[in-house]
Parts: C-alpha cells; structure tokens; sequence
C-alpha cells in the first residue's frame, strides 16, 4: 500500500522543498549583488523663471557618490546622468495633458590617459573635465538656465512641472542589456520633484 | 466522466492553448522589438516580465492544483491514481533527468565562456598601454610645464610694459594656442591667442586656481571632444617664493595629432572594455538565472505535461474500474465511453457488451421470478379459498405452509406460523395435540404416504378429518410432506342425517299403515269373542286386546314423532320478535315447572327476525323440554335463556343460547347428540334435539352443544336475523354439502 509511505511522501517532500528552494535562490539572488548606486539620489531643488518668454530650469541634483562609483569608473565604465523633465496640464475630469517631456542627457566617465573626470552633454557633444570625481558630480549636479519651454506652447490652464533624476551604466549594447534585463542595479531613479508652473 | 464534464475539460484545453499562445507570441514581439533600441527594451521590459510572470504563475498555478488533485487521489485509493502518479513519476523522471544535464552544463559552459572574456592578460594590458600613453604625454607636460614656469620668471622679473610682447613671443615660441596673465581673483592682465577672433582666454578651472594658491606649478592633459587633447600649464609668477605676488600665468598647448589619436585609441578601448568587464558578473547571474528559470518552466509544463498525458491515458482505465464496481453493485446500465479504436478501445467495447448481455440475462430472470411469484401468489390465493386444509410440514415437523382452512379446521391459527413446530403450537390445543400426536405416530413408522380418516376428540365435540398425507418431490429427503384435510364432520352427520329421513319416512309409512288394521282387528275380536266366552277366558282376552290396543297406540305416537321429524313442511317465514317469544315460551314452563328457575339474558338489539315463527317456538320448546328433563332431580334447577345480536361481516345473526345446571352432556356422546335416538334419558324418544337441529338448518343458521365448565349443557342456536340471509347461508350449506359428497 502507498498511502502512508514514509519514503515515498519524502521524496515528494523534498521534491517540492528542492523546488522552492531553487525558486527563493533565484529570487534572492537579485539582492546578493550590492547596489553599487547606494546613496543620496534626490532632486534637491528645482525652479524655472522666465527670460525673453523662455522657461529656463534651474536644478539641484545629489547624486550618489562613493567608493563603488569610483572604482567602476576608473575600471573604464561608463555612466549615464539623465534629468527629465516634464510638464502637464491639468484636466479635471481626464489625465493630465503631456505638454513637454525632456531629457538632459550626459554621461560621465574616467579619462585613464588624463587621469580626469569627463562630463560630456550626449546631445551636443560638448565637454568638460575635472580633476576629481567630487568635481564632476557638483557640475552635474546644478543645472543652470535649461530652455525647457516656450510661452506660446502655454493655452492658459494650470500646468505641473516635474523633474526627475536618474543614473544608469551607459554604453551598453542592447542586446546584452536584455540579457542584464534581471540584474542591472546600474540604474536608478529619484523620486519625481513636482510644482506648479508659474505662468 | 460525464459528457459535461469532458466538454468543461475541452474548453479549459483549448483556452489554456489560446492563452499560452498568446502569451508566447506577445512575449516573443516585445522581446524582438525592445532589443533593436535600448529605449525601447526600457519601455517594454515590465510588459515582457508581466506577460512571462502570468504565464509561470498560471502554469505554476495548474501544476500545483493538477499535482494536488493527484495526491489527494493517491491519498484516498481514487481508482487509476496510483498508476497515473507511476506514470507521471516516470515521464517526469524521462523529461526532467535530461533537461538538469542540459541546464548544469549549459550553466558551466556559461560561466567558464564568460570568464575566458576577461581573462588578465587583457587587462594587464590595457593598464600598459594607458601608462604608456601617459609616460609619453607626460614628456610633452613637463616640457610645457617647464616653459611656462620659465616664462613666469621672466615675467616676475621684467617690466610690466613688456608682458604683451613676452607673451606673443612665447606663445608662437612654444605653439601655444594661448598664454594668459591673469592677477588678483583671476582678473586678467594680459593674454597672447592664437585665434585672435576669441576676446577672451578660457577661465582657469578650479583645480588649476587651488593648486596656483598654493604657490604651486600646475600642468593639466585635458582631453576635448573629438579626440583632441590639450595640455594646460600654470605657473606664479613669484615661482617658489614666498612674496605676496598674486600673478600667475596659464599656457594651453595643443598635443600632437599623431600621439593624441593614439591616445585615444588607447583611451577607447581601456573604456569599452571596462564597461564589459564591468558586466561579466552580471551577465553571468543573468543567463543563470535565465536558464534557471526556463528550466523550471520546462520542467512545470514537463510535469504538466505529464500529468495531463497520464491522466488522458488512464482516464479508460479509470472508467473501466468505475463500470465494473457500478457492476458490482448491480447497475447494468453502465456504457462507457469509447476512447478510441485501439486495444483499450476494443476492452471499453467489450465491456460494455458484457453489461449488455448482464442487463439482458437479469431482465430474463425478473421476469422469471416475477412469473414464480405470480405463480406462487395465484397458488396462495386458491389454497386460501381452498375449504380444504392444507399443511406442508418439514421431517421435523417445522410448519412451512399451512393455509387458512387449516387453521380453522385444527383451531389455531397455522397461515401465520410459518417455521414454527407443529408440537410447539399444539400445546394447549387439545385438537391439535391429536392430530400431530396421530401425525408422530405414523411418520414413526416409516409411513410417508397415507389416506386416512382421523377422529379427533375435544370439549367442542368430535371433529372427523379426511387426511393426505403425500412426501414432498424433490432430491432432498428433507422436503418434508404435504398434508391435505377435509373436515368431514358435517358430511357425516348430514348423510346420517339423511339416513334417519330415510328411516322415519320408512318407518312412518311402512308401520303406521298396519297398525290401524291391528288395533281394529284387536278390537273386532274383543267385540265378536268377548260375549260367548267365560269369565276366565274373557278376562285373558280383555287384557290381550287392550295390551294391543295400548301398544298399537303407543307405536303409533312413535310413528307420528318419525314422521314429524321426517317432514319436511313449507316454511311460513314472517318478521317477529324473538325476544318476545323467548319471554311467551319461558313463561309458559315457568307455569309448567314452577321448581325451575329460568331466568332471561335478552338482547335488546334484537328487534325482530324472519323466520318460521312456529318451528322457532318448537325449536325453543324443545331445548327448554330437554333441559327440564335433564334438570329433574337436580336440588336446585336452573335454566338461562340468552339471545344476542351477533355480526359477521354484512350480514346479521340471532342467538338463542340454553343453559342448565344439570349433568350435562355426557362425553362420549357430544359428538352426535343431534342424532336421532341418541339420548340419555330412560324417557326419551330421542329425536327432540334431531329435529331441533333439522329446523335450524332449514333456517340457514347452526346449532353446537357443548358443556359449560362449571357444570351443566349448553345449546346454542345461530339464526340468520333476514331471510336473504337464510337463503344465502342455507345455499352455501348446500353447496358445501354437495363439495363434500363429491
């Protein structure tokens, strides 16, 4: 007789503990690996004003910084500092109407010939190098008179204004970023940072 | 399974198909479409792992409830749940024990594949080619940075008017794209460029502004967008002393083409492959993971695949064991369902010819059994109706049969006393007792088939029984008997009955005829003789004719008593009280008989009878003659009268019951007191009660004598109270009489 078996209920015992063993293994794994973007990411203020009927941004960025980021840059990794921007238009009895959404878009990386940091803005291929990491992270972290909006894209309304920062490793192809679809900690965001547009 | 619930199971097939479906296919597109951007991959990649989730979860989901189900089954002895858990053991085990080889070496294959990427020689020699790269630049900035220190000194030392002119020159001395005085707060004081377009010289950074604080030389290789590279050098103008000059001069040299293409080359490739390397563990964990989890989906839909497999091989085998309990249990109406046209095809059709034929073979026995009982309950119905008894007894004399004729003729009741002994229920029954008694005797010795007449004795009279007694057929000597009865004691009595009409007719008419002859005869002679004869002989002839004379006379009353009995006048029936003429009889004897206390019991629900009210009266005066008669002598007669509204069934009877407290009847004569010249009494012509009976039977009704226990005989009288009645009881006496001849 089967029923009662104490080998064979064993077997599925372990069977199914071997199971969820692999199940909770693989799940804890995403963890295993320390978050190498540890640390503040935060916007930590933002405002536009208005000049000539353009709306400039002002932005103050932390970002993390620390030993992980150093090294990873100094073993020739590449990182990615994106700032978005978007403003919306209130509806009431809708979703918000998407007016403008932008990406300021640079990257940092670890010149090893010239031992400096470079900052380098991904759109316009300008650049600037500094002599230590902390440096660059302050030059990245303000920013200063971006034209976001013109004042003949406004109809009236009330509009928000929501800025949003992000880090990520950069320069990776994109096949082998679906393949680091279940473990890229290399990528982060901060909360959004949102106001009223001043109009 | 019920056609329900195989077209629920379809449906969840075919659904769970289209689901899987879908969902492969709208995970493969989005798969497709987010790896040619990786914009795109950011934007879909939850949807891919939303779409995948569900998919494992649902499988997960069916897996574990199929698995459960299989347990459970196992748990409780489902029919077929040991050999489906056999099945899906060892089709799991064929399906799973290749995909872990496959999974453990594609894993290592994986990881070593990776590693051998990055192995150390690669990176030992980037960093070589990156120091190279420096070592020859930093020639080119100690040479810079030596100029321009030079050119401060020169500066410090020289007369301000000529700081312009000494910069020009230096800066086309040394190619410098720009050579800068700047004073105080990095005011400028003087600047030499090359482009002469551009107003003003770059602003120094602030790592060149620290290290000038400090009264220190600065030389900087600042890398420009489009693989150019500068070197930018600074210098106080105050070189190492300490004075408070605040002056310092900052130089940009272009590096050479040549040497800064090759640096960068070397700068692009120590970059990528720190970005690659950076993801070697990654990419590791990652195609782990990712084969991990397709070996756990393979292995689900393996075991689910399995399980369903099994099921769907079994499910006959479980239908085949579910027919044949249903079989068991007597269902023959179970048609299973073909599963196909294979072998198990051909045992499900087999099957299901076999309840066929089952269901057909029970249908020809119920009705053969329904036959029997009919049989057997038309056979119940006739030996019920039957006046005839009829007993089947066992060797052990265990009643087996026994109709209700038979009850009634032996006094107790044998149709409900079915495996019951017959000496069992004798006792207290005195009838009864005789006959087993008489049953024991001849079984005793060896006698297995007889036909005999049996008289069987009893307060209530004697009972004569005609009885059969014939062995059971059968193979088993245990069988036992049938016996058959008739109570013939009314026959007899009737045929003795009409015997003595016979007789009294005879008598009536062949002995009164010559008795008026004798007696005138008698007379004639004592008339002619008596005058001539003497006195002597006169005397003798006197006696002698008045002897005959007396005798003739007396014969003559017997005669007419005969032929009263042997009459048989019509009846004159009229409705009257029998009440009333008890009362009118009574007191007549009570004037008669004044010694004998009669006393009346009269029921005053009698109203009134139809019936012969003269022969009634004689009926009574005879019961009441033959009571005092037997009351004489006695120290204080006593004599009872008792009518009674008796029914049975619809119709309605008048009882007349008289009692004495004489001597009673004596027993050996109970059985025939009816019988003409069956008396008692010195007296007696014995015909009183012969007649009694004769006019009650030609009443319809009955008449039985018996003797009360506390002394005493006791004659009762059943009268039907209506005439139809008296037809309808006096035509089933006569029908019974005939029965009985025949």
């Amino acid at each position: 007789m089967l029923r009662g078996d104490p080998a064979r209920d064993g077997l599925i015992g372990r069977g199914l503990l071997t199971t969820l063993c692999v199940l909770t293994l693989g799940a804890g794994a995403g963890r295993a690996h320390a978050d190498a973007l540890d640390g503040v990411l935060e916007v930590r203020s933002a405002y536009v004003n208005i000049d000539h009927g353009v709306f400039l941004l002002h932005a103050r960025v932390e970002y993390p910084q620390g030993p992980a980021i150093r090294k990873a840059l100094r073993d020739g990794i590449t990182l990615d500092f994106d700032l978005e921007v978007r403003i919306e238009r209130e509806r009431r009895l809708w979703f918000n109407a998407n007016i403008v959404e932008l990406t300021l878009h640079r990257q940092l990386s670890y010149h090893a010939v010239s031992d400096r940091y470079v900052v380098r803005d991904v759109r316009s291929g300008d650049q600037d190098t500094f002599a230590t990491l902390d440096e660059a992270l302050e030059t990245l972290g303000k920013v200063d008179g971006w034209p976001i909006l013109v004042e003949p894209q406004l109809d009236g309304g009330n509009y928000t204004i929501s800025v949003r920062a992000g880090v990520r490793r950069g320069e990776l192809p994109a096949s082998l970023r679906a393949l680091m679809f279940w473990t890229d900690d290399w990528a982060r965001q901060s909360e959004w940072y949102t106001w009223s547009l001043p109009v | 399974m019920n056609p329900r619930g195989q077209r629920r199971v379809r449906l969840n097939a075919v659904a769970l198909s289209v689901f899987w479906g879908i969902t492969a296919i709208g995970a493969f597109l989005l798969l497709a479409k987010s790896t040619q951007n990786s914009g795109e991959f950011a934007r879909l990649q939850w949807w891919i792992v939303v779409l995948n989730a569900c998919a494992a979860l649902v499988l997960t989901v069916l897996v574990a409830r199929k698995l459960w189900r299989l347990v459970r089954d196992y748990r409780a002895h489902v029919p077929g749940s040991r050999l489906t858990a056999r099945t899906v053991g060892i089709f799991g085990a064929l399906v799973i024990a290749p995909l872990l080889i496959v999974y453990l070496s594609s894993l290592e294959f994986l990881n070593r594949g990776i590693d051998s990427w990055f192995t150390v020689e690669v990176k030992q020699g980037l960093n070589d080619a990156v120091v190279l790269s420096r070592a020859a630049l930093d020639l080119r900035m100690r040479e810079y940075s030596q100029r321009t220190q030079a050119l401060a000194r020169e500066l410090a030392a020289g007369p301000p008017a000529a700081v312009q002119a000494r910069l020009d020159g230096e800066r086309r001395a040394g190619d410098a794209l720009e050579i800068a005085l700047f004073g105080a707060r990095g005011r400028i004081v003087a600047a030499s460029l090359e482009n002469p377009l551009e107003a003003l010289p770059a602003q120094p950074p602030q790592d060149l502004v620290r290290q000038i604080a400090q009264r220190l030389p600065y030389v900087s290789l600042e890398p420009q967008a489009g693989g150019r590279y500068l070197i930018r050098t600074a210098a106080p103008l105050d070189g190492s002393s300490a004075s408070h000059d605040p002056r310092f001069v900052v130089a940009i040299y272009p590096v050479p083409a040549q040497l800064a293409a090759l640096s960068e080359a070397v700068q692009g490739t120590y970059s990528q492959y720190g970005n690659l390397a950076a993801m070697r563990e990654p990419l590791k964990y990652s195609f782990s993971l990712t084969l991990t989890l397709v070996l756990l989906l393979a292995m689900l839909a393996a075991i689910y695949g399995a399980i369903f497999s099994a099921q769907r091989l079994v499910r006959p085998v479980q239908d085949l064991i579910e027919g044949t309990r249903a079989v068991g249990k007597g269902d023959f109406a179970t048609r299973l369902r073909l599963p196909s046209r294979d072998e198990m095809g051909f045992l499900v059709h087999s099957f299901n010819d076999m309840t066929k034929r089952l269901r057909r073979a029970r249908a020809e026995a119920q009705s053969s059994q329904e036959a029997v009982e009919r049989e057997r309950e038309r056979l119940a119905i006739i030996l019920a109706r039957l006046s005839t008894g009829v007993l089947a007894i066992d060797r052990h004399m265990t009643v087996r049969i026994a109709n209700q004729a038979a009850g009634a003729i032996l006094g107790t009741e044998l149709a409900a006393a079915t495996g019951r002994p017959l000496p069992e229920l004798a006792a207290g029954n005195e009838r009864l007792g005789q006959f087993v008694g008489a049953l024991a005797v001849r079984f005793a010795a060896g006698r297995e088939e007889w036909r005999e007449q049996l008289d069987l004795d009893g307060t209530a009279g004697r009972r004569t029984l005609m009885c059969a007694c014939t062995p059971l057929p059968g193979e088993d000597r245990d069988m036992g008997f049938v016996i058959v009865f008739d109570d013939i004691t009314a026959l007899l009595a009737a045929q003795r009955d009409a015997a003595w009409g016979e007789v009294a007719r005879r008598l009536a008419h062949e002995i009164k005829n010559p008795l008026t002859p004798i007696q005138l005869s008698a007379e004639r002679l004592r008339r002619r003789l008596l005058a001539g004869m003497s006195a002597q002989d006169a005397e003798i002839l006197e006696r002698g004719t008045r002897t005959i004379v007396q005798q003739v006379e007396t014969m003559q009353q017997m005669v007419n008593a005969f032929s009263e009995y042997a009459r048989a006048p019509e009846m004159q029936v009229t409705r009257f009280s029998l009440n009333q003429l008890v009362t009118e009889v009574a007191d007549l004897y009570r004037s008669h008989s004044p010694r004998t206390r009669i006393r009346l019991e009269l029921d005053p629900r009698l109203e009134g009878i139809e019936a012969d009210r003269g022969r009634v009266r004689q009926i009574l005066n005879n019961l009441v003659t033959n009571a005092l008669e037997a009351l004489e002598g006695v120290p204080q007669p006593a004599l009872e009268i008792a009518t009674a509204l008796d029914s049975s069934g619809e119709s309605e009877y008048a009882s007349v019951t008289v009692c004495d407290n004489g001597p009673g009847f004596q027993r050996e004569l109970l059985g025939r007191v009816f019988d003409p010249y069956v008396t008692s009494k010195p007296k007696g012509t014995g015909l009183g009660l012969a007649i009694v009976k004769k006019i009650v039977e030609e009443h319809g009704g009955r008449i039985d004598a018996d003797n009360r226990p506390e002394g005493g005989a006791r004659v009762r009288v059943v009268l039907p109270v209506t005439d139809s009645t008296r037809t309808a009881g006096a035509r089933e006496r006569r029908d019974q009489l005939r029965r009985e001849r025949a």
